[in-house]
């Protein structure tokens, strides 16, 4: 498959997801692979790097970008649900998430120019698995569930079951991602996206964090954590969210941060950055964050 | 897969296209259809020069497969304006030496035009964020932003009324 042999791809735009489903359903059971476009943005780049097929079976090309059941933004009481198809330009415009959550649409901002915010889909960044994807980074700080569906039905996977290894994930391969569900945070906390690559637009993060801290009487009852770029996959820094907690921030010292990030990470060298940097970055970004809840906390 | 009838709009044309589905909408632009105005950079998505409009939104032509505007409105840089009739950010791209090479500049182009289609009189930190996703290896930046205010000045100017 190198982008040569793209033109040469079956390509079918299913109007439905129950479409999809069958296709997928097909497919799987014969074990000839599908490919489910969206944006593209990760999917056609790789055809760059990819050998040529040499004659072999190449995948079908589904596009389900415009499949109605996966798209939109529906909000319902104090739960979200972005379709797996809403592009990252629909995220960081619409306005309870904005106003809600305005990490997750700082992070769309920030995840790729206009370009790239035009296309690139949570659904896309959830399945492709890349341990640097920002989007999964926020949505593992919001402790989401990721909905599939297949012939059969829907099933739900909390994100911190999804990533199961470097670009591999709990998606069977006659499953669809559908959307992604997510209690609002609590209004009233603190929320943080810092992502820290070579500029401010296009870059891939050396180390991305996302950071919720909710509040309950002016004690911190929830830290919501996702780290990008700093093992083989999204990082969840239990030990550290653990410490928000209890001893609660107002209490823990930036020593023992420090040791928690260092047990929760597994960074390494690429092309990118180095271990060293990205530990040192990981640190400071917690520690940062934890700045950021002690006059709360304190003040509550 | 071979070549099938693909349908969208063009620069404000309805056009009917064979091509394989699975084809970049930037070769199928610069091949069959002949408007050699987009131009591949990195082809990758990195540096904005194929920039063209999806139902108004910039987009990168070499990300986009051509089955997947089918029933939608393509708008590339020569849908801006031509030699004999110049739109106010071509023209101000001329006169305020926004472009060099050249290889860059139509990306830029679209990438402006969508900005002064949200903002009108957008600022300069509205107009660098809405070109960071094109990359200009000449300029600068500098003058091309210069180019996109002297162009919604102008534009205001021709607003009717």
């Amino acid at each position: 498959m190198s982008l040569a042999e793209l033109p040469l791809h079956a390509f079918e735009r299913p109007g439905s997801l129950a479409d999809v489903c069958a296709t997928l359903s097909r497919r799987a059971g014969k074990g000839e692979e599908t490919v489910l476009l969206a944006g593209g943005t990760d999917w056609v780049v790789a055809q760059h790097m990819s050998p040529l097929s040499l004659g072999g079976e190449l995948p079908l090309v589904l596009d389900v970008s415009r499949v109605p059941e996966i798209r939109g933004i529906r909000i319902t009481g104090e739960r979200a649900a972005i379709g797996a198809a809403a592009t990252y330009l629909e995220v960081r415009h619409h306005a309870v998430l904005t106003r809600r959550v305005p990490m997750l649409t700082a992070m769309a901002r920030d995840v790729g120019a206009l370009q790239i915010q035009a296309r690139g889909t949570l659904g896309g960044n959830l399945a492709t698995a890349s341990p640097a994807a920002d989007g999964s980074a926020a949505l593992m700080a919001l402790d989401a569930d990721v909905i599939l569906a297949n012939v059969h039905g829907e099933r739900r996977v909390p994100i911190g079951q999804w990533f199961t290894g470097y670009r591999r994930t709990a998606r069977a391969d006659d499953e669809i991602i559908v959307r992604i569900e997510f209690t609002l945070p609590r209004t009233g906390g603190h929320q943080l996206w810092r992502k820290v690559g070579t500029r401010a637009a296009q870059s891939i993060s050396k180390v991305a964090l996302a950071a919720i801290g909710e509040y309950e009487r002016g004690r911190c009852v929830r830290v919501g954590l996702g780290m990008g770029s700093v093992a083989p996959v999204t990082a969840s820094l239990p030990t550290v969210r653990a410490l928000a907690v209890s001893p609660g921030p107002q209490v823990v010292t930036d020593e023992h941060l420090d040791a928690a990030v260092r047990r929760d990470i597994s960074p390494i060298d690429d092309v990118r950055s180095t271990a060293a940097y990205r530990a040192h970055v990981a640190s400071a970004l917690v520690r940062g964050f934890f700045h950021t809840l002690r006059p709360v906390s304190s003040a509550g | 897969m071979k070549a099938v009838k693909i349908r969208c709009t063009l620069n404000g044309r309805p056009v009917t296209v064979e091509a394989p589905p699975a084809a970049r909408l930037l070769d199928v632009l610069r091949g069959p259809l002949g408007l050699t105005g987009t131009k591949e950079g990195c082809g990758e998505g990195e540096c904005g020069s194929c920039t063209v409009l999806l139902d108004g939104a910039p987009v990168n032509a070499c990300l986009v497969l051509v089955g997947q505007v089918e029933g939608r409105a393509v708008r590339t840089v020569e849908g801006l304006g031509d030699l004999a009739d110049l739109s106010p950010l071509q023209e101000a791209f001329v006169k305020e030496g926004g472009s060099q090479c050249g290889i860059c500049t139509p990306g830029f182009l679209v990438s402006a035009e969508a900005l002064l289609a949200a903002i009108p009189q957008p600022g300069e930190t509205d107009i660098r964020e809405a070109l960071a996703g094109n990359l200009c290896r000449c300029t600068g930046y500098q003058r091309i932003v210069e180019a996109v205010k002297v162009a919604s000045k102008e534009r205001a100017s021709r607003e009717p009324g």
